[in-house]
């Protein structure tokens, strides 16, 4: 009896801040999907930013293409967010961000990108 | 005796008429604040963004160094008659620009230039970028960096190409100062803690960064 009041309390206690925290996380990666990636993948996250006009070399992943998602690992697109498209051998328009984010941001970019995909990626 | 008080009137009317009324950058700044740029622009720095979200509420670019960054034949004629340089409306990346800069009139217009230009930083070195043609710097832009992704620019048949979400380099030669180019290229966060724009300091190498400096002081 005394037990389970203790666990009770302990998930009323702590349950609503991870809740939060989590809460918190996600809406933070999302301003910094806004903020920094949108430009060229948009809003959506489809790959249509305002920088795609009609002359961009290149089509923007489109990160609700789940089949195309599920061959990355979250260490592959970790690699890209931080050193560009080059060294996955794709466009140098996907720029290295490595310098401008922290490996917090890289990582709630990784979960919005799941997210957009509703896929899990490969293991690595 | 009347000839001279004619001469000395003369030059008395002549003066009052050459000279701008309140060429200073303090009279420059009773305009910018009477008529309310700095509820769009701050000019007190050092930079004040602290988050994305202090980044996003701002409604136009601080300008605290903006004698650092401009050129001034360019800013007094911009204000003049502003064009646009972004193509989408201010940290919008759905919404156009509508091109509605308010104009201040002419005295006034060469008033703010003298208040913007007084606006500098020790941070920008005169005297580091010398404009002319870069072929490697030109390289990276083009090609090995993402700059055209975001940065409209003409190439050398005047054929204009690149993204619309950061500010135009059409037209980069006679707006912006070299030396601020490659001040903000090596240190971008003293500028602008928070930028959509990547930093490429610690990515390219310092010749680089020199080089993609004075290939953007020659962009017409």
């Amino acid at each position: 009896m005394m037990r389970t009041a203790k666990i009770i309390l302990f998930a009323a206690l702590f349950l609503p801040a991870l809740f939060a925290a989590n809460v918190g996380a996600a809406a933070e990666a999302e301003q910094v999907f806004k903020f920094y990636c949108a430009q060229c993948h948009g809003l959506n996250g489809k790959g249509g930013g305002p920088n795609v006009t009609k002359d961009f070399p290149v089509t923007p992943r489109d990160f609700t293409n789940t089949a195309q998602m599920n061959k990355l690992s979250d260490n592959d697109i970790r690699g890209i967010v931080m050193d560009g498209g080059p060294s996955a051998s794709k466009s140098p328009l996907m720029p290295p961000w490595g310098k401008t984010l922290s490996d917090g941001d890289v990582d709630g970019l990784v979960k919005l990108l799941r997210k957009f995909c509703n896929c899990k990626g490969k293991p690595g | 005796m009347k000839l001279m008080i004619a001469i000395f009137a003369g030059a008395l009317v002549g003066a009052a008429v050459s000279a701008p009324a309140g060429a200073s950058p303090a009279d420059g700044k009773k305009v910018f604040e009477g008529q309310k740029c700095n509820a769009c622009h701050y000019t007190d720095g050092p930079a004040k963004e602290k988050s994305i979200a202090d980044q996003l509420a701002k409604k136009g670019p601080e300008l605290w160094y903006a004698g650092s960054k401009f050129q001034r034949p360019w800013l007094e004629g911009w204000l003049t008659k502003p064009e646009i340089i972004r193509s989408l409306a201010y940290n919008s990346l759905t919404d156009k620009n509508k091109g509605d800069h308010p104009k201040p009139a002419g005295a006034d217009a060469k008033n703010v230039a003298d208040f913007l230009m007084s606006l500098t930083t020790k941070e920008v070195k005169a005297g580091k970028i010398k404009p002319k043609r870069s072929l490697k710097g030109r390289l990276v832009f083009n090609k090995k960096m993402p700059c055209t992704g975001c940065h409209r620019s003409a190439g050398k048949k005047g054929k204009v190409s690149g993204g619309i979400s950061g500010p135009t380099l059409i037209g980069a030669a006679k707006r912006l100062n070299p030396d601020w180019v490659f001040a903000y290229l090596n240190n971008p966060t003293f500028f602008k803690p928070f930028k959509a724009m990547p930093t490429f300091a610690g990515i390219l190498k310092a010749k680089d960064i020199k080089n993609v400096a004075t290939h953007v002081s020659t962009l017409k």
